[in-house]
Formats: C-alpha cells, sequence, structure tokens
C-alpha cells in the first residue's frame, strides 16, 4: 500500500519538475530580454509564427505532425549577463527546450553560445550582430556549427549597406542641392560594433566624391548631444552619418529639429526604427532616416502580410528581432526535409538552405552568418516624413517612395 | 601505530570540543558535507551551475567583509578587483594561450597589487569619502578599456577562454572547493591577531595608533588581501562564464556585494557567505515561476529592506543571538539549550 | 566653439547643481548618503510623463503635482524605511540601495524598458551670444536660478533653515537647544527630493526618460560633492560647475572622445582627493560618539 502511495508521489512530482518531457510538442525557447522591447519582439514574432503553423496542423516530422510550443526565457541581458546564461541552463536542463532563438546584447550572447554550444543544441541568433558569433563557427566547426544568425547581418556588413544607401543619398544631394562634394559629420555612439563601421566611412567616403567634415563619439548612454550638434552645425555638413542604438537615437533627433540643423540624419538609428519615436521627439524628428528590416514593401512575398498581420495584432510594428518569426520557419523547414529534430542533421541542410523568409531571404556563408545581398538580406532604408515612416531604398523595390531633403 | 590514530584523534577532538559545542559551527559544518555530496545525490546541471556562480560571489563578499565589515573601510568599487582578476586572466589566456591554472592565481595577484595600489589613496580618507571615492576606480578602468577595444574587446570583452576543468561537476567541485578553503582562510584571518587589529581599527583608530600599531600598514594589507581573494574569484568567473566582459566592473554588481555584505552582517565573514548563498539561488528560483519573473530584482529588493528593517545588524548576528547565549562572565558564546556556559560554568540565564 | 562650451556647460552645471545641493543638504543633516537621489529625480520625471501624456493634465498643474507627490513618497519612505534604521550608518546605506532598485524595477515593469521623450514647456529656439539656445533650455537656467536663490534664502533667512544649518552643525548641541532634530531632518529630506525632482521635471523634456536614468547622473553627482565637499553647499555649487565645464570641455574640444567625459569627470574628483582629502570646501567632522 505504501509502496504505492511512495510511487504516485514519485510520479507526481516527477510529472511536476519534468514539465512536459514526454509530450509530442517541439519545444522552442525564446529567449531575450522581455521587458525591453528587443525581447517583446522576439516573443511577438515567435508567437506569429507559432500560430500560423499550428493553425496549419504543425510541423511534419518523418510521417506524424507535431505541434510547437515556444517557451518565454526572460534573459534580463541588458542588466545582468550571469542572467542571460543562467536562463538558457534553465531551458536547455529544465525545460527541456529542442530549439533555442533569440539574444540581443552581443556581450551575453557570446556567453549563452557557449552554453548552447556545450549542450549540443541548435541557437538561432536574433539580434545580436558582432562578427565574433560567427567568427567561432570557422574557429572550431564541431563545436559551433550548431549556431546560426537569421537577424541581423554581421556588424561589417551593415556597412556595406549604409555605404549603398550613401551612395544614393549622396547622389541625391548632388542633383538637388548642386553640390558637387557633400559635406559628411559623423556621429557614432562609442561601442565595438560602431569601430570598423566608423573606420570604413573615414576611408571610404571620400573616394565616394563626399568630404568628412568631423567625427564625434558619445557615450552610448548620453542623452545630450546638443554640444556636439552645434559643432556639427558649424562644421557646415550636409549629412550627419548616425550609428547609434540607444537612447541619443531620440535626442538627436529632437535637438536636431529644434537647431533647426539643414542636413539629414541617415545611418543606424534603432530609436528611429520604433514607432514610438515621433512623439518621444515631439514631432521634431522629421526627415531623420536609419536603416530598418519591416516595411509595408514587397521585399520579399511574405513581407507585407506579416507586417500588416503583425501592427494588426500588436498595435505597433516589427522590429529586426521580429526575426524569429522566420527562425522557426527555417527550423520547420529543416525538419520537414530531413523528417527529424536531431541537430546534428538539421544543420547541414540549413547550411545549404536559401528561406525566403519576412524579413530576408536568407542564406548562410561559412560562418553561419546570412549572405550580404541588396535586396535579399541586406535591409530597408527608412525616413520619417510628417510623421509617418515611410521605406525609400532599395528604390527598385515595389512600394518605395522617394527620399525626402529638408527645407534649406 | 599509534602515530597512525593521532590524526583522525585530533580530528575527533577537535570536531567534538570545537566545532560541535556550537549550533552555528554545527551548521556551517553539516553545509560544509551537503554542498560537497550534492552532486552525487543531484547532477542537475543547472542547480550545479547556480551553485558553483554562488560559490565564486561568496569568494566576492568574503572578500569584502574583510575589507569593508572588519576595517571600515566601505568599498563601494569592489567590483574593480573582480573585474581586474577576470581581464588579466582572461587576456593572459587569450593572448598567451596560458592553461587556466596558471592565469588564474596571476589575474588573483594582479588584483592583488591592485588592491594595494587603490588603498594608498584610501589612506587620507575616511568615512563616506572613501565609499564614493571607491566608486570611481571600477568606472575610470571600464573607460580606459573602451579607450582601447583592440586589446580588451571593447563592450564584448574577452571570450573564447577555456574551462578550468572539463564537465559540470569538475567546475562545480573546483568552486565548492575553493570556496570552503579560501573563506576558512579568510575567516581564520579575521579571528586572528590580524583580525583584531582590523576590529580595532574599524572602531577607534586613534586609539589604535595611540597603542602603537601601525594603522597604515594594517589598512594596506587588508586591501590587499582583499583584492586577492576579489580577484581570484572575478578570474573563476572568467573562466567559468568563458567570457570577461565589462559587466564585470559594473556598479550594479559592487552594490550588489555591498547588500549580501551587510544583509548577511558585517565583520562576521561566514555572514556574507550566508547571504550569497540565500539571496543568489533565490533570485533564481523566482525566475522559474511565471508570476515573479518581471518583478525578480523588484521582490529582491524589497526581502532586503524588510530584513533590514527587522534585523538592522544583518542576518546572522539575529540568527546567533536566537540559537546561542552569551556567558555574562567569560562572554562566550553556548547553545541555547544550555543552561550553563561551557568554558567557566556561570549560570546562562 | 568658446561660446558653446559656456552656455552648453551653464546650464550642464544648473542641473547637476541642484541635484548636487540636495544630496549635500541631507548628508549634512541627516548623515545619510542618499543613493536613491537621484532615483526621486527620475521618478519626477515619471511623475511629469504619466501626468502629462497619459493623464492629459495641462502642464501648469502637472509640474507642481509632480513635485508634491515625489516629495510626498520619500517623506512616507522615510518615515517607514530609513528611520527605524538610522541608528546603523550601513544598513541606512543599503536601505537606500534598495528603494531606488525598488522604483526602477516598479517603473520597468508599469512603463516597460522603453525610452520616453516629454514635449516642451515652450517650444521654439533663439541665439544667445551666437549659440542656438532652445527656449526649454534657458527655462532649465531660469528654474535653476530661481531654486538656487530660494533654497539660499531658505537657508540663511528663515528659521527653519538655522534649525536646519545648526543640526547641521552638531546635532546633539541643536538637540539640547530646543530644535526637534527628527522633525528637522524630515524637513530637510523634503527640501533635498524637492531640489531633486525639480530638476526632474524641467530637465525632462530635454533628454530622454528610462527607467535606467538615475544611474549616470548618480555617479557625477557623487564626483561633484565628494570634489566640492560633502556636507558643504557652497563646495556642492562649485563643484558642480567644475564638473559641468570639464564635461563641455572635453565634448568640444575631443569630439571623437566625448564618451570619456565621464572617465575625466571621476579622474578629476580621485585628484582632487588625493591632494585635498575633505574635497575643496569640506568640513571635517568631530569623532561623534
Amino acid at each position: 500500500m505504501s509502496r504505492k502511495l511512495l510511487l504516485t508521489a514519485v510520479a507526481a512530482l516527477g510529472m511536476a519538475f519534468n514539465s512536459g518531457a514526454w509530450s509530442q510538442n517541439i519545444k522552442i525557447a525564446i529567449l531575450g530580454p522581455m521587458a525591453f522591447v528587443q525581447g517583446e519582439n522576439h516573443w511577438a514574432g515567435a508567437e506569429m509564427a507559432r500560430d500560423e503553423i499550428n493553425k496549419a496542423g504543425g510541423i511534419s516530422v518523418g510521417g506524424s505532425k507535431r505541434q510547437i510550443e515556444i517557451l518565454k526565457f526572460d534573459t534580463n541581458e541588458l542588466q545582468s549577463v550571469p542572467d542571460a546564461t543562467n536562463a538558457i541552463e534553465r531551458a536547455i536542463t529544465r525545460d527541456k527546450a529542442d530549439f533555442l532563438i533569440g539574444g540581443f546584447r552581443s556581450e551575453a550572447v557570446i556567453a549563452m553560445q557557449e552554453v548552447a554550444m556545450d549542450a549540443k543544441k541548435l541557437f538561432l541568433g536574433a539580434g545580436a550582430a558582432d562578427a565574433k558569433l560567427g567568427e567561432n563557427v570557422v574557429k572550431d566547426y564541431e563545436r559551433y556549427k550548431y549556431w546560426f544568425r537569421v537577424s541581423p547581418t554581421k556588424s561589417p556588413d551593415l556597412g556595406r549597406t549604409l555605404f549603398a544607401v550613401l551612395g544614393a543619398v549622396g547622389a541625391q544631394i548632388r542633383t538637388e542641392l548642386k553640390k558637387e562634394i557633400p559635406k559628411v559629420a559623423i556621429l557614432s555612439e562609442k561601442a565595438a560594433w560602431t569601430e570598423s563601421i566608423v573606420k570604413a566611412v573615414q576611408a571610404n567616403l571620400p573616394k565616394m566624391n563626399m568630404e568628412v567634415v568631423g567625427t564625434w563619439q558619445p557615450s552610448p548612454i548620453a542623452t545630450d548631444v546638443t554640444a556636439e550638434l552645434s559643432a556639427i552645425k558649424r562644421s557646415g555638413a550636409d549629412i550627419v552619418f548616425t550609428l547609434i542604438s540607444g537612447p541619443m537615437g531620440i535626442v538627436m533627433g529632437r535637438q536636431m529639429g529644434e537647431l533647426q540643423l539643414p542636413a539629414i540624419a541617415f545611418g543606424i538609428n534603432v530609436e528611429a526604427q520604433k514607432d514610438g519615436f515621433w512623439q518621444a521627439t515631439a514631432g521634431k524628428g522629421n526627415y531623420v532616416a536609419t536603416l530598418d528590416t519591416y516595411a509595408e514593401v514587397e521585399m520579399t512575398p511574405k513581407m507585407i502580410p506579416f507586417v500588416k498581420a503583425f501592427k494588426e495584432r500588436y498595435k505597433k510594428a516589427p522590429t529586426y528581432n521580429a526575426a524569429t518569426y522566420d527562425a522557426i520557419f527555417i527550423l520547420k523547414a529543416a525538419i520537414e526535409q530531413t523528417g527529424t529534430i536531431d541537430a546534428n542533421k538539421l544543420v547541414p541542410v540549413i547550411e545549404k538552405m536559401e528561406h525566403v523568409g519576412a524579413g530576408s531571404t536568407a542564406s548562410w556563408d561559412k560562418n553561419h552568418d546570412l549572405i550580404w545581398a541588396v535586396g535579399k538580406t541586406a535591409g530597408i532604408g527608412v525616413q520619417w516624413q510628417d510623421g509617418q515612416k515611410v521605406a525609400f531604398w532599395p528604390p527598385q523595390i515595389k512600394g518605395m517612395k522617394p527620399f525626402k531633403m529638408p527645407k534649406q | 601505530m599509534k602515530g597512525l590514530l593521532a590524526l583522525p584523534q585530533w580530528l575527533w577532538a577537535q570536531l567534538r570540543h570545537e566545532v560541535l559545542v556550537l549550533p552555528s559551527r554545527s551548521f556551517v559544518l553539516i553545509a560544509t558535507i551537503a554542498l560537497l555530496l550534492l552532486p552525487l545525490a543531484y547532477d542537475d546541471p543547472y542547480v550545479l551551475r547556480i551553485i558553483t556562480m554562488t560559490a565564486i560571489f561568496a569568494i566576492f563578499a568574503a572578500s569584502w567583509d574583510l575589507l569593508a565589515g572588519f576595517t571600515g573601510q566601505v568599498n563601494f568599487g569592489h567590483a574593480l578587483f573582480f573585474g581586474i582578476g577576470a581581464y588579466t586572466s582572461a587576456l593572459l589566456s587569450h593572448h598567451l594561450g596560458w592553461a587556466p591554472g596558471f592565469t588564474v592565481p596571476i589575474g588573483a595577484m594582479a588584483a592583488m597589487l591592485a588592491g594595494y595600489l587603490v588603498g594608498i589613496p584610501c589612506l587620507r580618507l575616511r568615512g563616506s569619502y572613501l565609499s564614493l571615492a571607491t566608486l570611481a576606480f571600477p568606472l575610470i578602468l571600464t573607460g580606459l578599456l573602451f579607450a582601447f577595444p583592440d586589446f580588451s574587446g571593447g563592450e564584448l570583452g574577452v571570450s573564447g577562454l577555456t574551462r578550468v576543468i572539463v564537465g559540470t561537476v569538475g567546475n562545480y567541485y573546483v568552486a565548492v572547493v575553493l570556496m570552503l578553503v579560501l573563506c576558512f582562510a579568510i575567516w581564520k584571518i579575521g579571528d586572528s591577531h590580524t583580525g583584531l587589529i582590523f576590529h580595532a581599527i574599524r572602531e577607534d583608530e586613534v586609539a589604535c595608533r595611540a597603542s602603537g600599531i601601525n594603522t597604515t600598514r594594517y589598512k594596506l594589507l587588508a586591501f590587499t588581501l582583499s583584492g586577492l581573494f576579489a580577484g581570484l574569484s572575478g578570474a573563476l568567473f572568467a573562466h567559468f562564464m568563458r567570457v570577461a566582459g565589462p559587466s564585470s566592473l559594473e556598479v550594479a554588481l559592487s552594490f550588489q556585494v555591498v547588500i549580501w555584505g551587510i544583509f548577511g552582517g558585517i565583520a562576521t565573514i561566514y555572514g556574507p557567505v550566508l547571504a550569497v548563498f540565500i539571496l543568489y539561488p533565490l533570485t533564481e528560483i523566482l525566475a522559474n515561476f511565471e508570476v515573479f519573473k518581471e518583478i525578480r530584482l523588484l521582490m529582491f529588493a524589497v526581502i532586503v529592506l524588510l530584513v533590514l528593517l527587522f534585523m538592522p545588524q544583518g542576518l546572522t548576528p539575529w540568527i546567533r543571538d536566537k540559537i546561542e547565549l552569551v556567558c555574562p562572565r567569560c562572554k562566550n558564546r553556548s547553545g541555547f539549550t544550555r543552561h550553563q556556559c561551557r568554558l567557566c560554568g556561570a549560570e546562562l540565564r | 566653439m568658446f561660446q558653446d562650451i559656456l552656455v552648453s556647460g551653464l546650464i550642464n552645471s544648473g542641473v547637476y547643481a541642484l541635484l548636487a545641493i540636495g544630496f549635500s543638504l541631507i548628508f549634512g543633516v541627516a548623515r545619510i548618503v542618499n543613493i536613491a537621489h537621484t532615483a526621486f529625480y527620475m521618478l519626477a520625471s515619471y511623475a511629469l510623463y504619466g501626468m502629462l501624456v497619459i493623464g492629459g493634465v495641462p502642464l501648469v498643474l502637472a509640474i507642481p503635482l509632480a513635485v508634491v507627490a515625489v516629495v510626498a513618497l520619500s517623506l512616507v519612505c522615510y518615515k517607514l524605511v530609513i528611520e527605524p534604521v538610522r541608528q546603523h550608518e550601513s544598513a541606512v546605506l543599503i536601505a537606500t540601495i534598495a528603494l531606488a532598485l525598488i522604483f526602477q524595477e516598479s517603473l520597468l515593469v508599469s512603463f516597460g524598458g522603453h525610452f520616453l521623450g516629454i514635449p516642451n514647456a515652450v517650444e521654439g529656439v533663439t541665439s544667445i551670444i551666437g549659440v542656438r539656445v532652445s527656449y526649454q533650455r534657458l527655462i532649465i537656467l531660469v528654474v535653476v536660478a530661481v531654486t538656487l536663490v530660494a533654497t539660499w534664502y531658505l537657508l540663511n533667512r528663515t528659521r527653519l533653515g538655522l534649525a536646519i544649518r545648526a543640526s547641521a552643525n552638531d546635532q546633539e548641541i541643536a538637540n539640547l537647544m530646543g530644535m526637534n532634530v527628527n522633525r528637522v531632518a524630515m524637513y530637510t529630506v523634503g527640501i533635498s527630493v524637492g531640489l531633486a525632482a525639480i530638476a526632474g521635471v524641467v530637465v525632462a523634456p530635454v533628454f530622454v526618460v528610462d527607467p535606467l536614468m538615475w544611474l549616470s547622473p548618480l555617479v557625477t553627482m557623487l564626483a561633484i560633492v565628494v570634489l566640492g565637499g560633502l556636507g558643504s553647499l557652497k563646495g556642492s555649487l562649485i563643484g558642480a560647475f567644475i564638473i559641468g565645464y570639464v564635461e563641455a570641455i572635453t565634448v568640444f574640444s575631443v569630439p571623437s572622445g566625448s564618451y570619456l567625459k565621464g572617465a575625466v569627470a571621476l579622474s578629476i574628483m580621485v585628484l582632487v582627493l588625493l591632494i585635498r582629502p575633505e574635497g575643496l570646501f569640506g568640513v571635517v567632522f568631530e569623532e561623534e560618539r
């Protein structure tokens, strides 16, 4: 009698701790800073994918259909790197996740990558741009092959996109303002991801027939750039080339409007990618342009329906972190092709895949980084025009509108 | 034959007369045994990871207590030593390819040197001035590291480090054994003649100097030793996480160790260690429950605040007062079940 | 460039001065190192955001309401959390750290980690000695100046101010002289946080509001009060101007090094401490029993 009681107790305990270890669902852990916009987008993109796939019946694994279950893990990586590694360990060990997607802060993702590789689990990145993550794959293929970056392109490639757009904007300045050599002021955060891009810009702009009038590098958490902008104004710049991922993006937009700088801002401005940018700059962030990933243009056949559905469900536009949507579909394609969820069998399939997603048409190189190509993975150029975020680059894609210059 | 029995006999005598006589020491003994046997009973890598991190942070907290609790030089930038230990061992490992067995001690020694160097200007400062000045040092170092990103890796830090030992259980034992040994050593330092002088310096430095003690030397000694142990914990941390980044120098970490120290009870060594073992796993456990996930840090702060209101001197002094009684005659502690002091026989109640 | 530094430095110094003087005041009188000081500054900004952007309360009402609300909250916190543990200095310290964390996390949970913007009180730009300055920044200058004068008046020309200065000088004797030291401490907390709250509502439109915005002003403010001398209001004022201008000079003269302005400010603080441990105008306290 007591033996039966003991067995029941153990079984109950086992059920309590092994949340669905024997369930047929495929478990995908979504890891990100959930209190912040990056994590919110990680989760939102994943939810959209899960609902779409499960409604269609699930993923076909070697004949039988299995549903997807997504698990939310708050890595709190912006405040604590150990929290992130604890979260991913929990996802692997406690919750027995089959796949891991997400990440944002490069320092945390590098540490998380180690944990995932130890456990030989597929880890798809949807936020960190540092090249080191891909370099590890080449350095020790057998260990790091389970890592793939779904978004964004690695930071040196961001530079290539920036040059392409700068060329287009520069050409427009030449025709509209009748200036042979546009002047460019570089306003960049002092951060690891901007280092190589700043150097490349300083070296290449003269070759593109543009002059670099100065380089300003405030701290990533700076909230006041009037000093820098006054100096930039004095330099007579036509373009303010921005590399900003933090709150400075809002402040700059606003203060440029207040000081009535005749220049346009273009570059990477993560805050300007968000819908709240217009309100945050109190309507002064007009003409601010930035690289972005999603817009209602036909970069891929899936992009417009995805963006529309996302906006309807979450009342705001997706950021590049919503690439978790594409990541899950990539996994689906690979699983259905191989008929298994064994990571070792999936890796070579993904390596050779070209996936038409909602954010990009993705394919991977030796570093398991996205192969850069305009119109496929290079992203979109957007500009704020009178309260609306308008896509203007690449001009050949359907849905693009022209770029606007401020009144001189 | 007799010689062979000498060691076990001595151990048994120690156990009977030194350890088992006090409830607090018995508790420490039980906890030690439990920690050492844990992997045999429960080898969930997640739990082992948490305890490994806790052990590393416990060394860190103990080193802070030695400096701030004992000599009263409250250090608000203790993460400096942690970060120096982490970065030194990481850079040596990355650029020169040395094994962790070498880089960890060297990292610790670099932090020890840093402790000495930081201690010198702090000699002139007192109280809050010292605390706020020490706050500045890790921030200045962070600025320097960002200024030379090719060397230090910028915000990414140094990555790709090797673990001290392969395997979760191996690392667990390295961390836990080191913690037990080092924390015991730090406690012994606190319990020695040097520790007595540290106490005296905190209580009344002028009287100390009047008694002929070279307080400068002892204050510097406190800084140096504290730096050594903190640097060691930092180096272990770097090798365990495989990354040494600017997060090892951040203000939040310095504040965290201050909270652990005061929460556990300053000038005790075992207090902060206990505080880390309670608070760090607690914040992790809270993360497991859906409803608490978002407000983890909030609950942590609220708990700390509440405990502070009821036990302003820290957790361990409060606990010890409950389970032990102080003899009115010889001032030594005995278990709360006793009626007479274990040493001098006086009536306890 | 010189004019840029002059004007930019002036405005930043003014804000720092408000924060530093409040902090110094509370340390001088109550011997509390209030780590949550800039957290109250942050709370005031959020209160303004909440009322203005979400609640739609008119600006004229929102500003005083925000300040009063934050001061009231601080008094409640003082009574509940700080006063019981006044005797143990170290406990007070982590109590204030814990409070700051609670504020940060509560704001994070309620508003999210997003960067929020508040519209200016007055729109428009003007030119001062060749430098374009927005009206909002001028407002900051004016408010800072008025507040500083008002604080000076309060401290030097009123009975309460006399009591505050006396308590800061020697709490025991002040108590013996019949001043209710506990009540004086409460008034000081209110005034100190009030200064921080005013800084918060007037500066918020110019910067961005997020739950972590209390950390970097905290470090700069600590550098200033240590530099000027803990407990000395004159020192805090002068320290604020020194650090404010050092930062402005760093940004203007070394554009690719403007991220260093924090490290430079701290290095100056460390240097001054090495030469003069009590800070520039610090008072060396007698050993307190």
